[in-house]
């Protein structure tokens, strides 16, 4: 009973990181912003579902799961690469942005 | 046994030539030597003397369902040619060591002579028609690889074309004639069939049968009107010209005239056949070569005007015929070769072949000159030489013929006409290149050459001087023997050099005297011949044809191939669609009566995704990036629908290869030009959307009436035995490594030569790097972020470890090779796009050929092992383990299989990356920047 309080509560708290995410990509108003949805919501909401999982799986098999460790690890470390990425390329693109873009960043990182 | 070693030994001295010749031109030929000198070393130890007993015969049955035996005979008249093709071939490697330049290795020279040997002793051995046959084939196709053997030079193409396209067409035509033969003799083993004479000759299809294996012949042994190949092939090194187009090759026609003299001859057709095309390619290349200013092209047309001889010899049916015939064989083989090499030592001397330029070489080499001028008396049948011998017993022949009637006279005037020309020719020879005044102009001073290029042809001449004076003491036991083979007995016959005043002997008075006489006069025979013969040719005819022939061929393809990949594929869609829609079309009930599931939402979603996505790609095709992102939406919803129905393997596979041909399509649409739009006309449009919309309708509907049938499938028994037979319970893995073994195999094998196609056709090919990326903005100056870079150096162990992960476990859980090996893929292009490929390259070999065809080795190797156990092509072996971490393994073979599997396809990810990547590295502006050095 307990188990499944904590599960659900976990999973709430994921699934309700997800939607704000989500709810934030839609929403918010350039690109920059927009870019907060999915990374950093996005990364807490499936974080919360793993935990989720692990408790979940751990007490159902009696063996303490943790392959969601390592799909937690894989998406810690990815997650803010795809952002950079994605950032950096609308840098380059001079997508619409509310904020004036910096005026040095280009220069800085040229050779 | 010993006859597949005389096939054998020269095939594996030309597998040895290459490796020996990377220690050396005489390595090389000592092998090549050896090789051919151990066979004959073989057959004169293991068939000499030949009786009726030491007939050695061995056969096994091969294809037994079509009749082709590896049946192979050495009766007399194998003997003769094996033993002239092995002497010879000893001399030409012997020759060839000394005249071919210093810079040639020799290695690929010596590897396709012996090949040519093994194939030209395999017809004469072989007793199988189909087996002849196959020797025959490879005779044309290793003669086409030595004409060119200069492959720079257009004259030698042109030529290895040329008599590789006749002497095809004639294989094609002779094979015909076999299988008709083989038909009317109910079996294709020669013994049968020779035994069958009657019976063929009686038979109705016997005239079809009979010229169709003419065609063969004739067009191997170059008679006229199919002549014209052999002096395009002295383009060929005089080696060659001296083995193949003199001595050996050219033979095999008149080879094959002797094996199936027994069966077909002796009829009018017959006659008329041989006997005509004989008497006019002797008369035709006697004549014509008097006029050939080329030494080699004078030799041609003279062995083309000899070949003429012995097939007259046989179409006159006698068997003393049959016995001058191959008596001339010998002689011709030998004072035709030693003039070739003659005729190659002078080229080489004076740079030049043109007998208007060399003259007077007497005083330069008085040796060669004696040398050349013996053999060309032998060519010419001068008393005392081979030569003469047979040419007087072909006179006797004529003379002695009753078949023409009141037109007897004609055989016999007609062989002294060629009698004279051919003296005259030979006159030529001798006369212009030796005396008749001073070299005009030559490349090069002339002056005798090295002592050993000329052993071959003191050999040669030699032997035309003793058969000549001693032919009974010498050739007589082969000559019987090999007449044995043809005959069945040996008919009376004379080898003397005197049978008193006898018509013969007139003739040949009389070729000689004319034959100097022809040649006094030749100045204004050749006038006479430029003004008055037509400048038609059956070589010209040839071409006509043959670039007629082309010319439809490509009218033809021209209407429905123009190189535009939309047709293609437009094509190919419309058929497949066509003949999946034609089942439909009569009146079968689609729906075959399952309940239909109900659709849920999430099913409905991925439908409605996948329609907006395919509909987003046509409508953004003018981004392409943008267009690709919307497949690879399409590809990604396939994965997710293949979660949903529970087939976590096809949604690995599926997601992995999703990444690559993204990344790698990524690659490529980087370099398609940009600019401006072109409009697709409105009817385009209508066809493209019938086209896809039809063929999309088709596979919709079969799908549906393929799952709404409640059928047992297949499936069944894969989900039943997987475990028991296949040792894994991962049924999806099972089927492909083990049920359908083959197909996976075969399927690497593709996926290896498309990767070494990507390879070859991107090898050299240098694209300048786009100035702009699209929509004409600049390149981003950071071309390898920092922060990508660090992440992704960690990332590859651990995706390494995934990889490895999938593969162990592939056979009882969702992975496998395939995907292991994307996986790894995946995990390579991603320090390649972090990195960049100068950064990756330092740090990881090229190995990829290595990884690809390891691969498909192991997983060959794997299949091949069950062999070793009895067991049929890639059974597989299970054996159990435990191991820490990853748990139990199954270790079938299967599991050795999958890593080729995995091998092949890492291999083949890292080649195309690589290539694609270094297209534009070499030559871009400014070279993509390397990341930092992390401390």
């Amino acid at each position: 009973m307990l188990i499944e309080i904590l599960v659900s509560l976990f999973l709430l708290i994921g699934a309700g990181f997800a939607l704000i995410g989500s709810i934030g990509l839609v929403r918010l108003p350039d690109f920059f912003t927009r870019l907060h949805g999915p990374t950093k919501a996005t990364t807490l909401g499936i974080g919360g579902m793993l935990i989720a999982s692990m408790i979940y799986f751990s007490v159902q098999t009696g063996q303490l799961s943790l392959h969601e460790l390592l799909v937690a690890l894989f998406l810690f470390m990815t997650a803010p690469v795809s952002a950079h990425l994605l950032a950096k390329a609308a840098l380059h693109l001079k997508v619409r942005s509310i904020r004036p873009y910096p005026v040095e960043s280009e220069n800085r990182e040229g050779r | 046994m010993f006859l597949v070693w005389i096939i054998l030994l020269p095939l594996l001295g030309a597998a040895l030539s290459p490796l020996a010749a990377q220690r050396g031109r005489g390595v090389a030929a000592w092998s090549a030597g050896s090789a051919s000198g151990l066979a004959l070393a073989l057959t004169l130890w293991q068939a000499l003397p030949l009786t009726a007993d030491s007939e050695a015969h061995i056969s096994w049955s091969w294809i037994p369902q079509l009749g082709l035996n590896l049946s192979l005979r050495l009766d007399g008249l194998a003997l003769l040619f094996v033993i002239l093709v092995l002497a010879i071939g000893l001399l030409v490697i012997l020759y060839a060591h000394y005249y071919l330049p210093k810079s040639d290795r020799l290695g690929r020279f010596y590897a396709l002579l012996l090949l040519f040997q093994t194939a030209m002793l395999g017809i004469v051995l072989s007793d199988n028609l189909l087996l002849l046959l196959l020797f025959w084939e490879l005779t044309s196709l290793s003669s086409f690889l030595l004409i060119a053997y200069h492959p720079h030079s257009s004259e030698a193409r042109k030529g290895a074309r040329t008599s590789l396209i006749v002497t095809a067409a004639g294989g094609l035509a002779l094979m015909a004639g076999l299988l008709l033969l083989g038909h009317i003799a109910g079996s294709f083993e020669l013994s049968t069939v020779l035994a069958s004479g009657d019976r063929v000759r009686e038979h109705e299809l016997y005239f079809p049968t009979l010229l169709l294996i003419l065609l063969g012949a004739f067009t191997k042994s170059a008679q006229f009107p199919l002549h014209f190949w052999l002096p395009k092939a002295m383009a060929a090194p005089t080696p060659v010209s001296a083995y193949l187009h003199s001595a050996t090759m050219v033979k095999a026609g008149v080879f094959l005239l002797a094996r199936l003299f027994p069966v077909l001859a002796e009829t009018e057709a017959w006659f008329y056949l041989v006997g005509g095309v004989g008497l006019t390619t002797l008369l035709f290349g006697a004549y014509t070569a008097l006029f050939k200013h080329d030494l080699k092209g004078l030799l041609a047309y003279s062995t083309i005007s000899h070949l003429g001889l012995i097939t007259l010899l046989f179409g006159l049916g006698t068997p003393l015929g049959a016995v001058a015939g191959l008596f001339h064989v010998v002689n011709h083989a030998i004072f035709k070769a030693s003039l070739f090499m003659a005729a190659g030592i002078i080229d080489h001397e004076t740079g030049t072949r043109d007998m208007r330029r060399i003259n007077g070489l007497w005083k330069y080499m008085p040796y060669t000159a004696t040398l050349a001028m013996v053999a060309a008396a032998a060519m010419a049948g001068v008393p005392l030489l081979n030569g003469f011998l047979s040419k007087e017993m072909f006179f006797a022949e004529t003379v002695h013929h009753e078949w023409l009637g009141a037109l007897d006279w004609l055989l016999p005037t007609a062989a002294t006409l060629a009698g004279v020309f051919s003296v005259a020719y030979s006159v030529r020879f001798i006369h212009d290149v030796f005396f008749n005044g001073e070299p005009i102009n030559l490349p090069r001073s002339p002056r005798e050459p090295g002592h050993r290029i000329r052993i071959p042809v003191e050999v040669l001449v030699a032997l035309c001087i003793v058969v000549g004076v001693m032919p009974g003491q010498t050739v007589r036991g082969l000559l019987d023997a090999a007449v044995t083979g043809v005959l069945g007995e040996v008919p009376y016959y004379s080898l003397a050099l005197w049978h008193g005043f006898s018509l013969p002997m007139l003739m040949s008075l009389v070729a000689l005297t004319g034959g100097v006489v022809v040649y006094v006069l030749r100045y204004q025979l050749f006038k006479l011949h430029d003004r008055w013969l037509p400048r038609v040719s059956s070589e010209d005819l040839f071409y006509r044809f043959s670039r007629g022939i082309l010319r439809l061929a490509r009218r033809f393809m021209q209407s429905f191939d123009n190189r535009s990949l939309q047709r293609y594929l437009a094509w190919l869609i419309a058929v497949a669609a066509i003949t999946a829609a034609a089942p439909l079309t009569n009146g079968v009930i689609l729906h075959g009566g399952a309940d239909l599931m109900p659709i849920d939402g999430v099913s409905l979603a991925a439908a409605l995704i996948l329609a907006v996505a395919a509909i987003a790609t046509v409508r953004m095709r003018h981004q392409r990036i943008t267009a690709l992102i919307m497949t690879s939406l399409v590809g990604l919803i396939v994965t997710l629908t293949f979660v949903h129905f529970s087939a976590p393997d096809l949604a690995l596979t599926q997601l992995s290869v999703e990444v690559v041909t993204t990344i790698l399509l990524l690659l490529v649409l980087y370099f398609l030009p940009g600019g401006e739009r072109l409009e697709i006309s409105p009817l385009r449009r209508v066809r493209d959307l019938l086209l896809a919309g039809s063929s999309g309708l088709v596979v919709a509907l079969l799908a549906f009436g393929v799952m709404t049938r409640s059928h047992t499938p297949i499936s069944e028994f894969f989900l039943e035995n997987a475990k028991p037979l296949g040792g894994g319970s991962n049924v999806v893995n099972v089927i492909l490594v083990d049920f359908r073994g083959f197909d996976t195999l075969g399927e690497i094998t593709v996926l290896a030569i498309a990767a070494a196609g990507i390879f070859m056709l991107l090898r050299g090919l240098h694209l300048p790097l786009p100035e702009h990326g699209f929509g004409r903005r600049q390149w981003a100056v950071d071309v390898h972020p920092l922060i990508m870079a660090a992440v992704s150096r960690p990332l590859l162990p651990l995706a390494l470890l995934v990889s490895l992960f999938l593969l162990l476990r592939g056979h009882n859980a969702p992975g496998g090779g395939f995907i292991a090996g994307l996986v790894a893929g995946t995990a390579l292009i991603l320090q390649h796009l972090a990195s960049g490929l100068q950064w990756t390259q330092q740090r990881m070999k090229r190995r990829y050929f290595t990884l690809i065809g390891g691969g498909v080795l192991l997983a060959s190797a794997t299949g091949l092992a069950s062999l070793l156990f009895g067991r049929p092509f890639l059974t597989s072996a299970v054996l159990h383990l435990e191991l820490p971490l990853i748990g139990e393994v199954e270790l079938a073979s299967a599991m050795a299989f999958d890593i080729g599997v995995f091998l092949t396809v890492v291999g083949t990810v890292i080649l195309i990356l690589e290539n694609l990547g270094r297209l534009s590295t070499q030559q871009s502006a400014q070279p993509p920047t390397e990341p930092e050095e992390m401390r």
